[in-house]
Protein backbone atom coordinates (compact mmCIF):
# COMPACT_ATOMS: atom_id res chain seq x y z
CA UNK A 1 0.00 0.00 0.00
CA UNK A 2 1.42 3.33 -0.92
CA UNK A 3 0.90 6.70 0.63
CA UNK A 4 -0.78 7.27 3.92
CA UNK A 5 -1.58 4.00 5.64
CA UNK A 6 -3.71 5.79 8.14
CA UNK A 7 -6.40 6.32 5.50
CA UNK A 8 -7.09 2.61 5.56
CA UNK A 9 -8.16 2.84 9.15
CA UNK A 10 -11.17 4.92 8.36
CA UNK A 11 -12.72 1.94 6.64
CA UNK A 12 -12.63 0.17 9.99
CA UNK A 13 -15.20 2.47 11.37
CA UNK A 14 -17.73 1.41 8.73
CA UNK A 15 -17.80 -1.89 10.56
CA UNK A 16 -16.91 -4.76 8.22
CA UNK A 17 -13.58 -6.39 7.56
CA UNK A 18 -11.78 -9.67 7.59
CA UNK A 19 -10.23 -10.65 10.89
CA UNK A 20 -6.85 -12.30 10.65
CA UNK A 21 -4.48 -12.72 13.53
CA UNK A 22 -6.08 -9.90 15.41
CA UNK A 23 -5.64 -7.39 12.64
CA UNK A 24 -8.31 -6.61 10.14
CA UNK A 25 -7.09 -6.12 6.63
CA UNK A 26 -8.85 -4.01 4.12
CA UNK A 27 -8.80 -3.91 0.37
CA UNK A 28 -7.09 -0.90 -1.08
CA UNK A 29 -9.48 1.57 -2.56
CA UNK A 30 -10.23 5.19 -2.52
CA UNK A 31 -9.56 6.14 1.04
CA UNK A 32 -10.79 9.65 0.33
CA UNK A 33 -14.16 8.28 -0.75
CA UNK A 34 -14.47 6.22 2.39
CA UNK A 35 -13.53 9.18 4.51
CA UNK A 36 -16.19 11.34 2.90
CA UNK A 37 -18.88 8.72 3.30
CA UNK A 38 -18.21 7.91 6.93
CA UNK A 39 -17.17 11.26 8.24
CA UNK A 40 -20.68 12.25 9.27
CA UNK A 41 -21.54 8.85 10.69
CA UNK A 42 -18.52 8.66 12.97
CA UNK A 43 -17.83 12.31 13.61
CA UNK A 44 -16.85 12.85 17.20
CA UNK A 45 -15.82 9.27 17.79
CA UNK A 46 -12.74 8.82 19.94
CA UNK A 47 -9.97 6.87 18.20
CA UNK A 48 -6.80 5.54 19.80
CA UNK A 49 -4.43 3.93 17.34
CA UNK A 50 -1.08 2.18 17.86
CA UNK A 51 1.14 2.58 14.82
CA UNK A 52 3.97 0.04 14.56
CA UNK A 53 6.72 1.35 12.28
CA UNK A 54 10.04 -0.07 11.20
CA UNK A 55 11.55 2.56 8.95
CA UNK A 56 11.97 6.31 9.03
CA UNK A 57 10.17 6.58 5.68
CA UNK A 58 7.15 4.69 6.93
CA UNK A 59 7.14 6.87 10.04
CA UNK A 60 7.42 10.16 8.18
CA UNK A 61 4.80 9.28 5.56
CA UNK A 62 2.15 8.11 7.99
CA UNK A 63 2.72 10.92 10.46
CA UNK A 64 2.61 13.52 7.72
CA UNK A 65 -0.59 11.92 6.39
CA UNK A 66 -2.31 11.92 9.77
CA UNK A 67 -1.25 15.42 10.73
CA UNK A 68 -1.60 16.82 7.21
CA UNK A 69 -5.21 15.58 6.98
CA UNK A 70 -5.89 17.42 10.24
CA UNK A 71 -4.32 20.61 8.97
CA UNK A 72 -6.27 20.34 5.69
CA UNK A 73 -9.50 19.98 7.65
CA UNK A 74 -8.63 22.93 9.85
CA UNK A 75 -8.43 20.71 12.94
CA UNK A 76 -6.23 21.55 15.92
CA UNK A 77 -3.28 19.14 15.84
CA UNK A 78 -0.64 18.40 18.46
CA UNK A 79 2.36 16.12 17.99
CA UNK A 80 4.57 15.03 20.89
CA UNK A 81 7.42 12.77 19.83
CA UNK A 82 11.01 12.34 21.04
CA UNK A 83 13.17 15.29 20.04
CA UNK A 84 15.20 13.23 17.56
CA UNK A 85 12.06 12.33 15.62
CA UNK A 86 10.68 15.86 15.30
CA UNK A 87 12.74 16.70 12.20
CA UNK A 88 11.42 13.66 10.31
CA UNK A 89 7.86 14.80 10.88
CA UNK A 90 8.35 18.49 10.14
CA UNK A 91 10.32 17.72 6.95
CA UNK A 92 7.60 15.39 5.69
CA UNK A 93 4.88 17.91 6.51
CA UNK A 94 6.57 20.81 4.75
CA UNK A 95 4.63 24.06 5.03
CA UNK A 96 1.83 22.34 6.98
CA UNK A 97 4.22 21.92 9.90
CA UNK A 98 3.62 25.55 10.83
CA UNK A 99 0.02 24.70 11.67
CA UNK A 100 0.85 21.79 13.95
CA UNK A 101 1.81 22.28 17.59
CA UNK A 102 4.93 20.25 18.38
CA UNK A 103 6.37 19.12 21.69
CA UNK A 104 9.44 17.13 22.66
CA UNK A 105 8.02 14.03 24.35
CA UNK A 106 11.25 13.37 26.28
CA UNK A 107 10.38 16.58 28.14
CA UNK A 108 6.57 16.75 28.01
CA UNK A 109 6.25 13.06 28.87
CA UNK A 110 9.42 12.38 30.85
CA UNK A 111 6.98 11.54 33.60
CA UNK A 112 4.22 9.84 31.58
CA UNK A 113 1.62 11.07 34.10
CA UNK A 114 2.17 14.60 32.76
CA UNK A 115 0.84 13.70 29.31
CA UNK A 116 -2.89 13.19 29.87
CA UNK A 117 -3.43 16.59 31.57
CA UNK A 118 -1.36 18.27 28.84
CA UNK A 119 -3.50 16.71 26.09
CA UNK A 120 -6.69 17.38 28.04
CA UNK A 121 -5.69 21.04 28.18
CA UNK A 122 -5.23 21.00 24.38
CA UNK A 123 -8.63 19.34 23.88
CA UNK A 124 -10.21 21.79 26.33
CA UNK A 125 -8.66 24.77 24.58
CA UNK A 126 -10.32 23.62 21.34
CA UNK A 127 -13.63 22.50 22.83
CA UNK A 128 -16.22 21.76 20.16
CA UNK A 129 -13.60 20.89 17.56
CA UNK A 130 -12.30 17.54 16.39
CA UNK A 131 -8.71 17.31 17.67
CA UNK A 132 -5.78 15.24 16.44
CA UNK A 133 -2.90 14.22 18.66
CA UNK A 134 0.21 12.19 17.97
CA UNK A 135 1.86 10.86 21.12
CA UNK A 136 4.99 8.72 21.17
CA UNK A 137 5.56 8.10 24.88
CA UNK A 138 7.56 4.89 24.52
CA UNK A 139 11.11 4.65 23.20
CA UNK A 140 13.82 2.04 23.53
CA UNK A 141 16.02 3.78 26.12
CA UNK A 142 13.20 4.16 28.67
CA UNK A 143 14.02 2.47 32.01
CA UNK A 144 11.89 -0.55 33.06
CA UNK A 145 9.98 1.61 35.57
CA UNK A 146 9.39 4.27 32.89
CA UNK A 147 8.18 1.61 30.46
CA UNK A 148 5.70 0.33 33.04
CA UNK A 149 4.36 3.83 33.60
CA UNK A 150 4.29 4.76 29.90
CA UNK A 151 2.33 1.56 29.19
CA UNK A 152 -0.06 2.41 32.02
CA UNK A 153 -0.44 5.88 30.54
CA UNK A 154 -1.36 4.37 27.16
CA UNK A 155 -4.04 2.23 28.83
CA UNK A 156 -5.42 5.21 30.75
CA UNK A 157 -5.75 7.26 27.56
CA UNK A 158 -8.80 5.10 26.74
CA UNK A 159 -10.44 6.06 30.01
CA UNK A 160 -9.38 9.70 30.10
CA UNK A 161 -10.59 10.47 26.58
CA UNK A 162 -13.57 8.12 26.27
CA UNK A 163 -16.23 9.99 24.31
CA UNK A 164 -13.88 12.88 23.50
CA UNK A 165 -13.88 14.25 19.98
CA UNK A 166 -10.25 13.27 19.55
CA UNK A 167 -8.13 11.09 17.33
CA UNK A 168 -4.91 9.82 18.91
CA UNK A 169 -2.08 8.13 17.02
CA UNK A 170 0.73 6.48 19.00
CA UNK A 171 3.84 5.49 17.03
CA UNK A 172 5.88 2.51 18.26
CA UNK A 173 9.31 1.76 16.83
CA UNK A 174 8.78 -1.96 16.27
CA UNK A 175 12.35 -2.34 15.00
CA UNK A 176 13.79 -1.27 18.37
CA UNK A 177 11.21 -2.05 21.04
CA UNK A 178 10.91 -5.49 22.63
CA UNK A 179 8.11 -7.85 21.72
CA UNK A 180 6.58 -7.48 25.19
CA UNK A 181 6.16 -3.74 24.64
CA UNK A 182 4.46 -4.31 21.29
CA UNK A 183 2.17 -6.95 22.82
CA UNK A 184 1.20 -4.47 25.55
CA UNK A 185 0.42 -1.84 22.90
CA UNK A 186 -2.03 -4.30 21.34
CA UNK A 187 -3.74 -4.52 24.72
CA UNK A 188 -3.85 -0.76 25.27
CA UNK A 189 -5.03 0.33 21.82
CA UNK A 190 -8.43 -0.46 20.31
CA UNK A 191 -7.02 0.21 16.83
CA UNK A 192 -3.80 -0.87 15.16
CA UNK A 193 -1.84 0.24 12.14
CA UNK A 194 0.88 -2.18 11.09
CA UNK A 195 2.63 -3.53 8.00
CA UNK A 196 0.41 -1.60 5.67
CA UNK A 197 -2.82 -2.79 7.20
CA UNK A 198 -5.19 -1.15 9.61
CA UNK A 199 -7.86 -2.48 11.87
CA UNK A 200 -9.10 -3.25 15.31
CA UNK A 201 -6.99 -4.95 17.94
CA UNK A 202 -8.45 -8.29 18.99
CA UNK A 203 -6.35 -8.09 22.19
CA UNK A 204 -7.63 -4.67 23.27
CA UNK A 205 -8.34 -4.90 27.01
CA UNK A 206 -11.04 -2.21 27.16
CA UNK A 207 -10.99 1.21 28.86
CA UNK A 208 -10.39 -0.28 32.32
CA UNK A 209 -7.91 -2.94 31.22
CA UNK A 210 -4.29 -2.69 32.34
CA UNK A 211 -1.58 -5.00 30.99
CA UNK A 212 -0.01 -7.10 33.74
CA UNK A 213 3.38 -5.47 33.08
CA UNK A 214 2.06 -2.25 34.61
CA UNK A 215 -0.43 -3.60 37.15
CA UNK A 216 1.41 -6.54 38.75
CA UNK A 217 3.05 -5.88 42.13
CA UNK A 218 6.16 -3.71 41.84
CA UNK A 219 9.61 -5.32 41.87
CA UNK A 220 10.84 -5.87 45.44
CA UNK A 221 12.65 -2.95 47.02
CA UNK A 222 16.32 -3.47 47.89
CA UNK A 223 17.28 -4.80 51.33
CA UNK A 224 19.31 -1.65 51.88
CA UNK A 225 16.18 0.54 52.02
CA UNK A 226 15.76 2.71 55.10
CA UNK A 227 12.39 1.95 56.69
CA UNK A 228 10.33 4.33 58.83
CA UNK A 229 6.87 3.74 60.26
CA UNK A 230 4.66 6.76 60.92
CA UNK A 231 1.31 7.24 62.54
CA UNK A 232 0.86 10.96 63.03
CA UNK A 233 4.19 12.79 62.79
CA UNK A 234 4.55 14.01 59.23
CA UNK A 235 7.28 16.48 60.16
CA UNK A 236 9.51 13.52 60.97
CA UNK A 237 8.60 11.88 57.65
CA UNK A 238 9.62 15.07 55.84
CA UNK A 239 12.86 15.40 57.82
CA UNK A 240 13.83 11.85 56.93
CA UNK A 241 12.99 12.46 53.27
CA UNK A 242 15.07 15.66 53.21
CA UNK A 243 18.02 14.00 54.92
CA UNK A 244 17.98 11.01 52.54
CA UNK A 245 17.66 13.27 49.51
CA UNK A 246 20.71 15.19 50.67
CA UNK A 247 22.71 11.99 51.18
CA UNK A 248 21.72 10.79 47.71
CA UNK A 249 22.96 14.05 46.19
CA UNK A 250 19.63 15.45 45.09
CA UNK A 251 19.81 19.25 44.64
CA UNK A 252 17.88 21.30 47.24
CA UNK A 253 14.97 22.34 45.02
CA UNK A 254 14.33 18.78 43.90
CA UNK A 255 14.71 17.53 47.46
CA UNK A 256 11.89 19.93 48.41
CA UNK A 257 9.80 18.50 45.57
CA UNK A 258 10.35 14.95 46.79
CA UNK A 259 9.54 15.95 50.38
CA UNK A 260 6.27 17.54 49.25
CA UNK A 261 5.34 14.36 47.35
CA UNK A 262 6.19 12.07 50.26
CA UNK A 263 4.32 14.29 52.71
CA UNK A 264 1.21 14.38 50.51
CA UNK A 265 1.09 10.59 50.20
CA UNK A 266 1.75 10.16 53.94
CA UNK A 267 -1.01 12.70 54.66
CA UNK A 268 -3.40 10.37 52.82
CA UNK A 269 -2.52 7.65 55.32
CA UNK A 270 -3.56 9.96 58.18
CA UNK A 271 -6.68 11.13 56.37
CA UNK A 272 -8.01 7.84 55.08
CA UNK A 273 -6.72 5.01 57.25
CA UNK A 274 -6.86 4.24 60.99
CA UNK A 275 -3.47 2.56 60.95
CA UNK A 276 0.15 3.50 60.40
CA UNK A 277 2.01 3.80 57.12
CA UNK A 278 5.48 2.70 56.11
CA UNK A 279 8.04 4.84 54.31
CA UNK A 280 10.95 3.12 52.57
CA UNK A 281 13.79 5.09 50.99
CA UNK A 282 16.67 3.86 48.86
CA UNK A 283 18.96 5.26 46.21
CA UNK A 284 21.58 4.31 43.67
CA UNK A 285 23.86 6.62 41.66
CA UNK A 286 21.00 7.41 39.26
CA UNK A 287 17.93 7.92 41.38
CA UNK A 288 16.41 8.15 44.82
CA UNK A 289 13.17 6.31 45.44
CA UNK A 290 10.67 6.89 48.24
CA UNK A 291 7.92 4.34 48.69
CA UNK A 292 4.91 4.59 50.94
CA UNK A 293 2.66 1.70 51.80
CA UNK A 294 -0.52 1.91 53.81
CA UNK A 295 -3.92 0.23 54.20
CA UNK A 296 -5.75 2.81 52.10
CA UNK A 297 -7.40 1.99 48.79
CA UNK A 298 -7.33 4.26 45.73
CA UNK A 299 -10.02 3.20 43.30
CA UNK A 300 -9.79 5.95 40.67
CA UNK A 301 -7.28 4.84 38.03
CA UNK A 302 -6.86 8.46 36.91
CA UNK A 303 -6.21 9.85 40.41
CA UNK A 304 -3.63 12.62 40.13
CA UNK A 305 -3.74 12.66 36.33
CA UNK A 306 -6.53 15.23 36.00
CA UNK A 307 -5.76 18.85 36.79
CA UNK A 308 -8.07 19.84 39.65
CA UNK A 309 -9.96 23.11 39.29
CA UNK A 310 -7.90 25.76 41.10
CA UNK A 311 -10.66 26.35 43.66
CA UNK A 312 -11.41 22.65 44.21
CA UNK A 313 -11.22 21.74 47.87
CA UNK A 314 -9.71 18.33 47.17
CA UNK A 315 -7.75 16.36 44.62
CA UNK A 316 -4.59 18.45 44.78
CA UNK A 317 -2.55 15.92 46.75
CA UNK A 318 -1.88 13.22 44.15
CA UNK A 319 -1.82 15.88 41.45
CA UNK A 320 1.15 17.50 43.19
CA UNK A 321 2.83 14.12 43.73
CA UNK A 322 2.75 13.39 39.99
CA UNK A 323 3.75 16.95 39.05
CA UNK A 324 6.87 17.20 41.20
CA UNK A 325 8.26 13.68 40.72
CA UNK A 326 10.11 12.27 37.74
CA UNK A 327 8.07 9.09 37.92
CA UNK A 328 5.35 7.76 40.21
CA UNK A 329 4.15 4.17 40.35
CA UNK A 330 0.95 3.38 42.17
CA UNK A 331 -0.53 -0.01 42.99
CA UNK A 332 -3.71 -0.29 44.98
CA UNK A 333 -6.05 -3.11 45.84
CA UNK A 334 -8.07 -4.24 48.82
CA UNK A 335 -4.88 -5.14 50.70
CA UNK A 336 -3.56 -1.58 50.55
CA UNK A 337 -1.80 1.02 48.47
CA UNK A 338 1.83 1.37 47.48
CA UNK A 339 3.11 4.61 45.94
CA UNK A 340 6.68 4.55 44.65
CA UNK A 341 8.14 7.98 43.86
CA UNK A 342 11.27 8.25 41.72
CA UNK A 343 13.60 11.24 41.42
CA UNK A 344 16.59 11.26 39.06
CA UNK A 345 19.67 12.49 40.91
CA UNK A 346 20.94 14.32 37.86
CA UNK A 347 17.89 15.82 36.22
CA UNK A 348 18.10 15.38 32.44
CA UNK A 349 16.70 18.91 32.05
CA UNK A 350 16.13 21.83 34.32
CA UNK A 351 12.72 21.49 35.89
CA UNK A 352 9.97 24.02 35.59
CA UNK B 1 7.13 23.79 70.19
CA UNK B 2 4.17 23.71 67.89
CA UNK B 3 4.73 22.73 64.30
CA UNK B 4 2.71 25.72 63.15
CA UNK B 5 2.24 29.02 64.91
CA UNK B 6 -0.15 31.73 63.82
CA UNK B 7 -0.25 35.34 64.85
CA UNK B 8 -2.98 37.76 63.92
CA UNK B 9 -2.94 41.54 63.94
CA UNK B 10 -5.03 44.37 62.63
CA UNK B 11 -2.66 46.77 60.98
CA UNK B 12 -3.44 50.44 60.55
CA UNK B 13 -2.23 51.71 57.23
CA UNK B 14 -2.41 54.95 55.26
CA UNK B 15 -5.51 53.83 53.43
CA UNK B 16 -7.50 51.44 55.57
CA UNK B 17 -6.74 48.83 58.20
CA UNK B 18 -6.10 45.26 57.10
CA UNK B 19 -5.87 41.91 58.83
CA UNK B 20 -2.41 40.38 58.84
CA UNK B 21 -2.04 36.67 59.58
CA UNK B 22 1.52 35.41 59.98
CA UNK B 23 2.16 31.70 59.59
CA UNK B 24 5.39 30.22 60.93
CA UNK B 25 6.59 26.63 60.74
CA UNK B 26 5.02 23.80 58.77
CA UNK B 27 1.37 23.66 57.71
CA UNK B 28 0.04 20.18 56.96
CA UNK B 29 -2.90 17.86 57.53
CA UNK B 30 -2.03 17.50 61.22
CA UNK B 31 -2.68 21.18 61.94
CA UNK B 32 -5.04 22.24 59.15
CA UNK B 33 -8.08 22.15 61.47
CA UNK B 34 -6.36 24.60 63.82
CA UNK B 35 -5.43 26.82 60.87
CA UNK B 36 -9.03 26.70 59.68
CA UNK B 37 -10.28 27.89 63.07
CA UNK B 38 -7.90 30.84 63.04
CA UNK B 39 -8.76 31.89 59.49
CA UNK B 40 -12.52 31.33 59.96
CA UNK B 41 -12.50 33.57 63.02
CA UNK B 42 -10.73 36.39 61.15
CA UNK B 43 -12.81 36.05 57.99
CA UNK B 44 -15.98 36.22 60.12
CA UNK B 45 -14.98 39.76 61.12
CA UNK B 46 -15.45 40.70 57.46
CA UNK B 47 -12.24 42.62 56.89
CA UNK B 48 -11.87 44.45 53.56
CA UNK B 49 -8.37 43.03 53.17
CA UNK B 50 -6.69 40.04 54.70
CA UNK B 51 -3.03 39.27 54.04
CA UNK B 52 -1.44 35.98 54.96
CA UNK B 53 2.31 36.40 55.47
CA UNK B 54 3.97 33.13 54.45
CA UNK B 55 7.58 34.22 54.93
CA UNK B 56 8.01 32.03 58.02
CA UNK B 57 6.35 28.99 56.49
CA UNK B 58 8.85 26.25 55.65
CA UNK B 59 6.26 23.80 54.32
CA UNK B 60 2.66 23.79 53.18
CA UNK B 61 0.66 20.81 51.93
CA UNK B 62 -2.61 20.53 50.04
CA UNK B 63 -4.67 20.34 53.28
CA UNK B 64 -3.40 23.77 54.31
CA UNK B 65 -3.97 25.01 50.76
CA UNK B 66 -7.60 23.90 50.94
CA UNK B 67 -8.06 25.87 54.16
CA UNK B 68 -6.68 28.97 52.43
CA UNK B 69 -8.86 28.36 49.35
CA UNK B 70 -11.91 28.07 51.56
CA UNK B 71 -11.09 31.33 53.32
CA UNK B 72 -10.64 32.94 49.91
CA UNK B 73 -14.12 31.80 48.83
CA UNK B 74 -15.74 33.39 51.86
CA UNK B 75 -13.68 36.59 51.50
CA UNK B 76 -14.78 36.75 47.86
CA UNK B 77 -18.42 36.32 48.80
CA UNK B 78 -18.10 39.09 51.39
CA UNK B 79 -16.58 41.44 48.84
CA UNK B 80 -13.22 41.38 50.56
CA UNK B 81 -9.78 40.51 49.23
CA UNK B 82 -7.41 37.80 50.42
CA UNK B 83 -3.75 38.03 49.42
CA UNK B 84 -0.69 35.90 50.11
CA UNK B 85 2.70 37.46 50.77
CA UNK B 86 6.35 36.35 50.53
CA UNK B 87 6.09 32.58 50.12
CA UNK B 88 9.42 30.72 50.15
CA UNK B 89 10.21 28.90 46.92
CA UNK B 90 8.83 25.44 47.80
CA UNK B 91 5.53 27.00 48.89
CA UNK B 92 5.49 29.34 45.88
CA UNK B 93 6.02 26.39 43.56
CA UNK B 94 3.17 24.49 45.16
CA UNK B 95 0.89 27.51 44.66
CA UNK B 96 1.92 27.61 40.98
CA UNK B 97 1.46 23.87 40.35
CA UNK B 98 -2.05 23.92 41.82
CA UNK B 99 -2.80 27.20 39.98
CA UNK B 100 -3.90 28.62 43.33
CA UNK B 101 -1.77 31.65 42.40
CA UNK B 102 -4.23 32.31 39.56
CA UNK B 103 -7.03 32.54 42.09
CA UNK B 104 -5.39 34.32 44.99
CA UNK B 105 -2.91 37.16 44.39
CA UNK B 106 0.60 36.32 45.60
CA UNK B 107 2.99 39.19 46.39
CA UNK B 108 6.72 39.17 47.12
CA UNK B 109 6.17 41.08 50.36
CA UNK B 110 3.44 42.28 52.74
CA UNK B 111 4.23 45.87 51.74
CA UNK B 112 3.53 45.10 48.08
CA UNK B 113 0.40 43.21 49.04
CA UNK B 114 -0.97 46.26 50.84
CA UNK B 115 -0.21 48.39 47.78
CA UNK B 116 -2.42 45.85 45.96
Amino acid sequence: MTGNMYDGLRITRAGSGNQRAGVTEYPSGSAAEVRMSESTATAGLFRHVAFFYRTAEEYATTMAGFLGDGVAAGEPTLAAVPEGQLGLVTDALGADARRVEFADMTEMGRNPAWIIPRVQAFVGLHAGQHVRYVGEPIWASRSPAELREATRHEALINLAFAGADAEILCPYNAAQLGQAVITDARHTHPLLLSDGSAGTSAEYAGPFGLPSSCSAPLPARPDTAVIHTYRSDLSQVRALGMESAGEAGLPDDRASDLVLAVSEVAANTLRHTPSSGTLAIWHDPHEIVCEIHDDGVITDPLAGRRRPAPDALGGHGLWLVHQVCDLVELRSDTTGTTVRMHMAIRSPRPLR
Amino acid sequence: MDLLTTSVATVESDSEPYTLVELTGEADVTNSDALREVLDAEVAKQPRTMIIDLSGLRFMDSSALHVVLRANRVMDRQGGVLALASPREPVAKMLRLTAADQLIPVYPSVREATAG
